[in-house]
């Protein structure tokens, strides 16, 4: 029955929504907020990647308030997950060439999580995808070898030293009687490496920040004890 | 008035470097969370006459709109503001409840992390009520919703966490459902500005598409404020949460969920069928949940029905056109913004079974006092703050002069018939003869101090009833002002980025 | 030329409510709190595509300048951000759903949505000395704090 009354309110939610689609106009019309962004993100920013420009000068502070999400779901989870207690059974070491293949991962991982954070603002990435594969860097190990721990207390940190820097960042602004999260520094000349102003440096707090997060995020999920 | 953006910046700072500070001084750790709390009251505090002329918008990194993000402050958005940095200070969570079975280095770590909710929960609040654009509206209330998960769930019981999981879960389905709206906004109108939108909406959101995303929206924003089909995890969390979490999630994250759907009726979606829509579900849930109070057996639960019962009002008082309809929704949150985390307070001690409370004015007379006071003016007995606060809402219904309205009369004032019954038979049961040797636990002083501090608030009202209602009818005023609006956010016009 | 723009619009749009709706019939017909947050993570990833759907162009090329060259028609930047601030929430709450669905398993010994409703209404009521709401799920002749002592027991000190 109950499976039934749900297969009909699908049943209706899908007509709805084909009825309102067969309203919907795909003229594609450019006349929207991100064209008016296209056209002035280059001299705004001096970022040639206008999606980071986007996401760290535009859209500032939804990008503080989604580190914010990542640091109190990290914080949330630790505090739900609790202690393990020391006689917990583990899962055993991984074999050999596990092991070496995760040592042998670890340097290539963070070099390319950095280079990906660094090259933010002018190719596709960033500190989000970045910091995930930092967060690989340090996770990876930890797979193949169950035993071994990263250390909480370092990783809050470490978070939360990253997380201030970009909100510091932005209070700076104000202290030069702009607005908060207004960018800084010199715009550089368009595509290279050093340009962009402090873009690249929020970049940079954004990727240790989330590199941090999801490591000890994963990490408390990997420690839980097993339920069997 | 950029100093505004303080009242967000600052909480959000100082939770990052909590755990920082706590590894160099404990004691800085203890008090930089109510420190940084009352400079950002002091802050909002500061401004608030200077919102009385003339409304103040802000932009986020001093893009222009609809570039970049806007903080818009009126006196609407700064009064939830203030109350939830206030809210969050008087009923800090990180005191006064400890859990004896932890690890000893949890306990300190969980005192931190509790502080640091706290902190965050102001700042996400207020720049929700501050926020002046749709998609950092969703960023904020997600971000207000995880906080929330983490002041549930730090109760540490397996009750909380079950709770706290289904919570989660209807919440992320009406934030999807949220975002799937603001998805249907920008394909129609290419901007996600609130007062872009304003300008745009009579042109490009008066259609089915507009009300859809209206629909879509209203049931993500009302997972919070305990809209009628999305809140069976209010009984649940209130119950299994701390007294002080569930004070402050009844009494003010409500509340700003109730703002965000009022700022969205008054500058966005204006069809009519909105207004029914809500009408129908405010009906229903003010039925659905006093009938569940009246039924409910012990405090808490009862408690929690009640809320749902209340905001039911709030939302059938927005369905009033026009600005009667925020003006009388104002009056009934912001009572009730007094009213129920004062009575979730005095339920800390007296949680249980309403037949265990027989007894319970013996041990704690002014906690059984202010119960009456609070439960007198819950009904709306005049003169206390309620009776005028349902006066506001019942008038504009009946002068509306259509059926469903006057059905919507009936079911206010038949509820309140309910809420006497129900809050008379807990009152009575605390006058009663108290049994042989069951000792009740007196109120925390702490606890009683905050309670009585809101009924005081209520009680004074009762004085200043000509300049309240007089703020209130300029507050209405202030935010119903739709050309105001759009004239303070200024935004560009979008057609001045198609020619490239 | 515009017969083609419909189309692939047109199917990536039933992709997205396809989705969406897959993820709400996880929702809403799954008993499994697992499944469930899959139907969730499912309903996300509709809602994502929809959102950067809002105005595709198919002609667009990326919003990046290489090489000093400004592509003729940009694509919009602003979904593109706002989709992976919405990802990295999803993730969030992804990991924080986990977390919990492992607690209320290890205290509840299910992940049922009905037992676990049962389980926890139980818990309330014992904690709150009254007895449970008469419910048909209800086990008949099992009293509330014999079930709540049996929650306790299983839950790690």
């Amino acid at each position: 029955m109950r499976r039934f009354t749900a297969a009909l309110f699908l049943l209706g939610l899908g007509v709805m929504i084909a009825a309102i689609y067969q309203q919907m106009d795909f003229s594609h019309t450019t006349v929207n907020a991100g064209q008016l962004i296209n056209a002035v993100a280059a001299q705004e920013t001096g970022a040639a990647n206008f999606v980071t420009s986007v996401v760290l000068a535009y859209r500032g502070i939804d990008t503080l308030l989604e580190l914010t999400i990542l640091f109190t779901a990290a914080m949330i989870g630790g505090m739900v997950l609790g202690r393990r207690s020391p006689d917990a059974p583990r899962d055993p070491d991984a074999g050999f060439i596990l092991r070496t293949g995760a040592d042998l991962l670890f340097p290539l991982l963070l070099v390319v999580g950095m280079y990906i954070i660094l090259h933010g603002h002018l190719t596709p990435g960033g500190g989000f995808q970045g910091g995930v594969i930092l967060a690989a860097a340090f996770f990876v190990p930890l797979l193949a070898r169950p035993g071994s721990s990263i250390d909480q207390g370092v990783i809050s940190i470490v978070e939360g030293l990253a997380g201030a820097a970009f909100i510091i960042i932005g209070l700076l602004a104000m202290l030069d009687g702009r607005e908060f999260l207004t960018p800084l520094l010199d715009k550089g000349e368009l595509g290279a490496l050093i340009s962009a102003g402090s873009l690249p440096l929020l970049y940079l707090a954004v990727g240790i920040k989330v590199g941090s997060e999801l490591a000890g995020l994963l990490a408390h999920l990997a420690d839980a004890e097993a339920v069997d | 008035m950029k100093l505004l953006a303080l009242m967000v910046a600052l909480p959000l700072l100082t939770a990052f470097l909590l755990s920082v500070i706590n590894s160099i001084s404990t004691f800085a750790a203890r008090w930089a969370g109510p420190v940084v709390l009352l400079v950002t009251a002091a802050i909002g505090l500061s401004a608030w006459p200077h919102l009385g002329d003339t409304p103040q918008a802000v932009q986020w990194g001093g893009f222009q709109a609809p570039l970049g993000i806007t903080l818009y402050a009126d006196q609407l958005a700064l009064l939830f503001a203030l109350a939830i940095t206030i809210g969050a200070l008087l009923l800090w969570p990180g005191r006064g409840e400890d859990r004896t079975e932890e690890h000893p280095d949890d306990h300190s770590r969980n005192r931190l992390r509790r502080a640091s909710l706290a902190l965050l929960l102001a700042g996400t609040g207020s720049g929700l009520a501050l926020s002046g654009d749709l998609f950092n509206i969703y960023v904020f209330y997600e971000l207000l919703t995880v906080v929330s998960y983490g002041l549930i769930a730090g109760r540490g019981t397996s009750g909380s966490f079950a709770a706290t999981l289904r919570y989660l879960v209807i919440s992320g389905f009406g934030a999807a459902l949220a975002l799937a709206g603001i998805a249907l906004v920008y394909q129609a109108a290419g901007t996600l500005n609130l007062a872009q939108l304003a300008q745009l909406a009579p042109e490009r959101l008066n259609n089915s598409q507009g009300f859809a995303a209206f629909v879509l929206m209203l049931i993500g924003f009302g997972v919070k404020a305990e809209l009628f089909p999305v809140n069976f995890w209010v009984p649940e969390v209130y119950a299994t949460a701390s007294s002080r979490v569930s004070a402050l999630l009844a009494g003010v994250v409500s509340k700003l969920a109730l703002l965000i759907i009022m700022r969205l009726l008054i500058l966005v979606f204006h069809q009519p069928e909105a207004l029914t829509v809500l009408l129908v579900l405010g009906v229903l849930g003010v039925a659905s949940g006093e009938l569940a109070a009246w039924r409910a057996r012990d405090v808490n639960r009862l408690l929690a029905f009640s809320s749902i019962g209340q905001l039911g009002v709030m939302f059938i008082a927005l369905s009033i056109p026009g600005n009667a309809g925020v003006l009388a929704a104002l009056a009934v949150a912001v009572h009730h913004l007094f009213l129920k985390p004062s009575m979730f307070l005095l339920a800390e001690r007296w949680g249980g079974s309403i037949k265990g409370l027989a007894g319970a004015a013996k041990t704690s007379p002014l906690g059984a006092a202010l119960f009456v006071l609070l439960a007198l003016s819950l009904i709306g007995v005049p003169p206390l703050p309620g009776f005028w606060a349902k006066l506001l809402v019942i008038m504009p219904l009946l002068a509306l002069d259509q059926p469903l309205y006057y059905f919507a009369a009936f079911i206010v004032l038949a509820a309140a018939a309910l809420e006497a019954n129900y809050l008379f038979r807990v009152v009575l049961t605390l006058y009663d003869k108290a049994p042989a040797a069951t000792p009740h636990k007196a109120h925390a002083t702490v606890d009683l101090a905050t309670a009585v501090f809101l009924g005081a608030g209520l009680v004074a009202a009762v004085f200043m009833l000509a300049p309240l209602a007089e703020r209130f009818d300029f507050i209405a005023a202030q935010a119903t002002d739709v050309s105001t609006y759009i004239q303070t956010v200024a935004p560009l016009s979008l057609e001045s980025g198609s020619v490239q | 030329m515009s017969m083609d723009i419909i189309d692939s619009n047109l199917i990536l749009t039933i992709a997205a409510v396809g989705l969406m709706l897959i993820g709400i019939g996880g929702i809403v017909i799954s008993n499994h709190l697992v499944r469930i947050i899959f139907g969730i993570a499912l309903l996300e990833a509709g809602t994502n595509l929809l959102l950067l759907l809002s105005t595709y162009h198919p002609e667009a090329s990326a919003p990046i300048i290489v090489d000093g060259n400004v592509p003729a028609l940009m694509a919009d930047p602003v979904p593109q951000a706002l989709v992976l601030t919405a990802i990295v929430i999803g993730v969030g709450i992804l990991a924080l759903a986990l977390s919990l669905a492992i607690r209320v398993q290890r205290a509840y010994g299910t992940l049922d949505m009905r037992e676990v409703r049962l389980k926890l209404e139980q818990e309330i009521s014992a904690e709150a000395g009254v007895e449970m709401p008469s419910s048909s799920h209800a086990p008949a002749g099992v009293p509330a704090a014999a079930v709540t002592a049996a929650v306790h027991r299983v839950t790690p000190s």
